[in-house]
């Protein structure tokens, strides 16, 4: 090809580059506040509503939150990497108390081995219980434990895979928190 | 379809680091069998690399270290602990790629032909690591109601890690016949840029969320228009001038022309 032609082929690649990135741009309104998209859990969507009881029988719903991030988890108590990051959530909903939520829903369990196995270990932080599964599932969660991480918007920021450990819960936290 | 664990009887691996391994063996081994062919060593794309690998995992994780000094002072043993997020990727690629450059310089390989060699293998490396974000449902696409849109978080989408697969595998056959046939070295490295930045430019929009820099610009998208335009004038024919002043200096040496 001739140098001519290729010039005018950077040129169009050009104008069409252009076009094309400014035509896919993240609306700004879009960015601040996941406007305009539909629940679900994915990054960027607002976090599906719901509402389930404590194993004492209070009622607990996630918008009762909205304005203060939250860490919000699955988990189970037959689930070693569950245990083994409890510690870890436990010692955030201390430190941030006020200021961040740490929710722990429990998969599936009755309410008297989820409270038996929480006062054994000391873990304050509210684990309501999705006896049904109903929240696991609107929330996608295929593996033991998840964590979601929602701002004060309601907008999910980041999603964690297994368990965490004190430095990736503080490299999480800080997606949603200050 | 949804799998970011593989359950293999009491062991639990994680879907998207097994790609990613399995899309470093690939670029290495196609990067050193070209290399074999280009006249260079194999062995050197398989140092090159995994020194640049080892000094990236390395930094990565000091870097990631030192961030987030404040949790692992109060949780020491985790900082011999393995996660895949316990990395900081920009840190830890430019220490890998100072240190892969630093080897090439050091045994005073040709860089344009190394790169010509590593370059079909770095496409093929991506495209397997795209298959493995797809698996994990990593990077999701924006919700659509086309008939190939997938079910990914409850939610159907474009399948975005799929529609870069189906531009970086015809990119790797492209840059490999355009290295089968280039005259001049670098053409290759160049072409396999020029693929990248395509499927990037072109795919970012249908993600569902990105990184963005100002006014709402995706910046992958905009590295992606970056490296075509900078590949298309690099792979820019050369002028007359020039071609006849090399043929002369060919001839000259006595070289055939």
């Amino acid at each position: 090809m001739k140098r001519g032609l290729w010039n005018l082929l950077i040129g169009i690649a050009l104008l069409l580059g252009v076009a094309w990135t400014w035509a896919g741009r993240v609306p700004p309104f879009v960015i601040a506040s996941g406007a305009g998209l539909s629940p679900a859990p994915a990054v960027g969507h607002p976090a599906p509503e719901f509402a389930l009881h404590s194993p004492a029988g209070d009622s607990f719903s996630l918008g009762a939150l909205r304005g203060q991030p939250v860490v919000l988890n699955f988990w189970a108590t037959w689930c070693p990497p569950c245990r083994s990051e409890a510690p870890d959530l436990q010692s955030a909903s201390r430190r941030y108390a006020g200021q961040v939520a740490v929710i722990a829903v429990d998969q599936g369990e009755p309410a008297a081995m989820v409270q038996a196995y929480t006062a054994q270990q000391g873990l304050t932080y509210p684990s309501p219980l999705d006896e049904s599964g109903r929240v696991s599932l609107a929330y996608g969660v295929h593996a033991l434990p998840t964590t979601f991480f929602i701002d004060r918007e309601g907008i999910i920021r980041q999603i964690y895979v297994g368990p965490l450990s004190g430095p990736l819960l503080a490299q999480m936290l800080g997606t949603i928190y200050p | 379809m949804m799998l970011p664990v593989l359950q293999i009887g009491p062991l639990a691996v994680q879907t998207y680091p097994l790609a990613l391994l399995l899309a470093g063996w690939a670029a290495l081994a196609t990067g050193a069998r070209l290399a074999t062919r280009l006249g260079i060593e194999g062995d050197h794309i398989y140092n090159a690399g995994l020194s640049g690998l080892a000094a990236g995992l390395v930094v990565g994780r000091l870097a990631h270290l030192i961030a987030f000094w404040p949790a692992y002072r109060l949780e020491p043993l985790s900082i011999i602990g393995l996660n895949a997020r316990a990395f900081l990727p920009w840190p830890g690629a430019l220490a890998g790629l100072a240190v892969s450059g630093y080897y090439v310089y050091r045994h005073r390989l040709p860089l344009a032909t190394v790169l010509d060699a590593a370059a079909p293998g770095g496409l093929l490396g991506m495209a397997i690591a795209q298959l493995g974000a797809w698996l994990a449902g990593l990077e999701p696409g924006a919700p659509a109601g086309l008939p190939w849109a997938i079910a990914e978080w409850g939610v159907r989408r474009h399948p975005v890690q799929l529609y870069q697969v189906a531009a970086l595998l015809p990119a790797f056959v492209v840059v490999l016949l355009v290295l089968r046939r280039q005259r001049r070295p670098g053409r290759a490295a160049w072409s396999a840029l020029l693929g990248y930045g395509v499927s990037l430019w072109l795919i970012e929009p249908f993600r569902e969320s990105s990184a963005t820099l100002v006014a709402g610009l995706r910046t992958l998208q905009l590295l992606g228009l970056a490296a075509i335009l900078i590949a298309l004038v690099a792979l820019r024919p050369q002028p007359e001038a020039k071609k006849i002043m090399r043929a002369s200096e060919r001839s000259s040496d006595g070289e055939p022309g």
